[in-house]
């Protein structure tokens, strides 16, 4: 006769069996969504890839012939060299302009709930009306920055800031951070908040300063908020397009060409479908290895086995 | 995604055409076409037992759109795309083969010669004009009289341009003499700036398309004049980073002197009616003069099943009626055999942009975009570099090398 306790442990034999069918039922969407919208199309990728595919006619297999050209595309290069010293910066500036404030809107006085609106509001602008507002802003004959600097005897010359790359570079920096620090602001701010009081309060009491206690309590308990935010940060720089095609069509000069901006010139002003997925597939690989890089670093030293 | 999209919509498209009994065409054109060819259709479908679809798509994507279309079965019947396109649509074979068809038009040697010739591949015609876009020289009379300048003497070399830009620029403020938008709009300054060297009989490309050719004692000097303007402060500043947004600047009431399209006379005359403006032919570096063959030519789609009636469509744009309701709305005649009946009772200045056809030139190439209309290519950077740039001689010799890459990397 099977007792309450032989029928417990059948239960518990039969449940650890579909446990691993369960599983996979629940993750089952999630996966149909990733094969659909992620490994098929980087698969095609990759087919086109090996094929010199124009917009208009047939396709032709030419094996790694795009892979070759690539390594002696000086433009190519030259959209590298651009996108990462545009990622460099940006997230340079970003985290030095988010950070304080994020150390400014945690604490608790009047007005934060303000501060934290308008810093945070430019986020929810779309980065393509955000570079339409801003062509608009720096225009040297009909936006406001320029003749209003001109009006207050700022300056007795409109210059025009597009036209000139230090210039235009910096106003479109300008503009991402204007657009972005709000969001990596609210990032770091999750990571302070979630810093337990008590710690703060027992470093306190034993005397350590304040810049002791945000060099030795905060960062280092911020490390996987701020490895968060910086991924984010890189990964959205190195795929930078909207500003650069909106607010100066690459220009001046094609200084301003990143990669994403050249895959897309391949793609569609050239009609070079092939070439463009080759570009697409070497994008991936180096954004796949900056972010292996990032964990790798962010592990490092970490007090876990 | 987009693929799917268009099948989509294509689906659609086709499920609304099934179930009429006359011929029921398809067609694509470019969007900012304007009203006269909309007029044209509207004109057809009421007059006539075949229908007309007209589906606009922006500029930017006509070709995108094209080519999946026909990649998911979907092809419009036919197209008025941007007439430097018929080439490379050709050479990819995607277009219906008009040849016997348009030498048997009466009127054939009577069309349009640049977008004939654009048209031509391989001796074959594919496309055949629909609208004609010339470039031109415009001046603003009230600008002219307040400089002390005679507003009715049309300027004809480029010294009296600039001269008459200083005087205009000495009104103070915001009135400038001159504009361009040079900042990445190659296809602005192909339209406009080129035919300063054509008319002195260079370009920029050999005829057959094969060697860049930007590098000419005309060039430089086109250049030159161009540079000497922005330097003497008769541009706006804005002009350095004008990609094509304000192309129609002289219509602000507050630029003396532009070259514009044709197409902006009846822009001008309608929306703009302050604007009191004289056209000439745009003068080249020597004085002679050129202009730019620009506008749309008319292609039809391989395999379509209405090639039929698609040509019985294009045979009513091209008689008087329909090319006088493309004129009444814009667009300069087609047909250079009825082109006075057609422009009569209509704005003279029409008559300027007319004259620009017999003169004017389009450059022939399969690598259009990439070489010239791209903000990115190597025309936009030259024009760019060489007149608001430090350095002019690494501009020619830049632009010139990758021109030279790109047409020798397509050859293979």
């Amino acid at each position: 006769m099977a007792g309450p306790e032989a029928i417990g442990a059948l239960r518990r034999r039969k449940r650890r069996r579909h446990a691993g069918w369960h599983g996979f039922l629940y993750i089952a969407p999630a996966m149909a969504l990733v094969l659909v919208f992620f490994v098929l199309p980087v698969l095609f990728t990759g087919w086109m890839s090996l094929h010199n595919w124009p917009l208009l006619g047939n396709p032709r297999w030419i094996g790694f012939g795009n892979y070759t050209r690539m390594v002696s595309d000086v433009r190519f290069m030259a959209a590298l060299r651009f996108t990462a010293y545009y990622t460099v910066i940006v997230t340079i500036v970003i985290f030095a302009v988010a950070f304080p404030l994020a150390l400014y809107v945690e604490k608790q006085r009047r007005l934060v709930g303000f501060y934290r609106t308008i810093i945070f509001l430019p986020v929810v602008v779309g980065l393509a009306t955000a570079s339409l507002l801003w062509v608009w802003l720096v225009n040297v004959d009909s936006g406001f920055f320029v003749p209003a600097a001109q009006a207050l005897g700022l300056i007795d010359r409109r210059p025009n800031l597009l036209a000139d790359f230090d210039t235009a570079f910096a106003t479109i920096v300008v503009m991402v951070v204007w657009k972005i620090a709000g969001f990596t602001m609210i990032i770091l701010l999750t990571g302070l908040q979630a810093i337990p009081s008590e710690l703060t309060e027992a470093a306190r009491i034993d005397g350590a300063r304040r810049w002791q206690r945000f060099r030795f309590l905060t960062l280092p308990l911020m490390r996987r908020t701020i490895a968060l935010a910086l991924i984010i940060s890189i990964t959205g720089s190195v795929l930078a397009f909207d500003q650069f095609y909106i607010m100066t069509s690459g220009g001046p000069q094609n200084q301003m060409i990143s990669v994403v901006y050249y895959i897309f010139n391949q793609s569609f002003v050239s009609f070079n479908l092939g070439y463009g997925a080759a570009l697409s597939i070497a994008l991936l690989v180096i954004l796949v290895l900056i972010s292996i890089v990032q964990l790798w670093l962010l592990r490092v030293g970490e007090d876990r086995p | 995604m987009m693929k799917r999209l268009l099948a989509a919509t294509g689906l659609i498209s086709l499920c609304l055409m099934s179930g009429a009994s006359a011929a029921e065409i398809s067609m694509w054109v470019r969007s900012g076409i304007g009203d006269s060819f909309k007029k044209v259709v509207e004109a057809y479908n009421a007059s006539h037992d075949d229908k007309v679809t007209m589906t606009e798509v922006p500029f930017s994507e006509l070709v995108q759109k094209y080519a999946t279309a026909i990649a998911g079965g979907q092809a419009p019947d036919a197209l008025s795309m941007d007439l430097i396109y018929t080439p490379a649509f050709a050479a990819a074979g995607q277009l219906e083969d008009l040849t016997d068809w348009a030498k048997s038009l009466p009127y054939f040697n009577s069309l349009s010669p640049s977008h004939v010739k654009l048209g031509t591949y391989q001796d074959h015609i594919y496309g055949l004009p629909l609208s004609v876009e010339t470039s031109v020289f415009a001046w603003n009379k009230d600008l002219y009289k307040k400089a002390g300048l005679d507003p009715d003497k049309a300027p004809a070399t480029w010294d009296e341009i600039t001269s008459n830009a200083e005087k205009i620029r000495a009104l103070g403020g915001d009135t400038y003499g001159f504009y361009f938008s040079g900042g990445g709009c190659g296809g602005c300054m192909i339209f406009t700036f080129t035919p300063l060297t054509w008319g002195a009989g260079a370009d920029i490309l050999s005829a057959d398309g094969k060697k860049a050719t930007l590098d000419t004692p005309q060039m430089r000097k086109a250049v030159d004049i161009y540079r000497n303007m922005v330097k003497k402060d008769l541009v706006p500043a804005g002009a350095a980073s004008d990609t094509g947004a304000n192309f129609l600047s002289i219509s602000n009431g507050k630029i003396g002197q532009q070259s514009i399209g044709a197409f902006s006379i009846g822009t001008l005359i309608t929306q703009y009616p302050d604007i009191h403006f004289g056209v000439t032919l745009i003068p080249s570096v020597d004085g002679k003069t050129s202009s730019f063959a620009g506008g749309d030519n008319f292609v039809i789609s391989k395999g379509t099943k209405k090639l039929d009636a698609v040509k019985k469509f294009l045979e009513y744009t091209y008689s008087l009626d329909g090319q006088k309701i493309m004129a009444k709305y814009g667009s300069l005649p087609t047909r250079g055999d009825i082109a006075d009946q057609v422009l009569q009772g209509l704005d003279p200045r029409m008559q300027v942009g007319l004259k620009a056809i017999s003169i004017a030139k389009t450059p022939y190439t399969l690598q259009f975009n990439d070489l010239i209309n791209s903000a990115n290519g190597p025309w936009a950077g030259f024009t760019n570099a060489a007149i608001f740039g430090d350095n002019v001689d690494s501009a020619f010799s830049n632009a010139q090398s990758e021109m030279q890459s790109i047409i020798d990397n397509a050859q293979q």
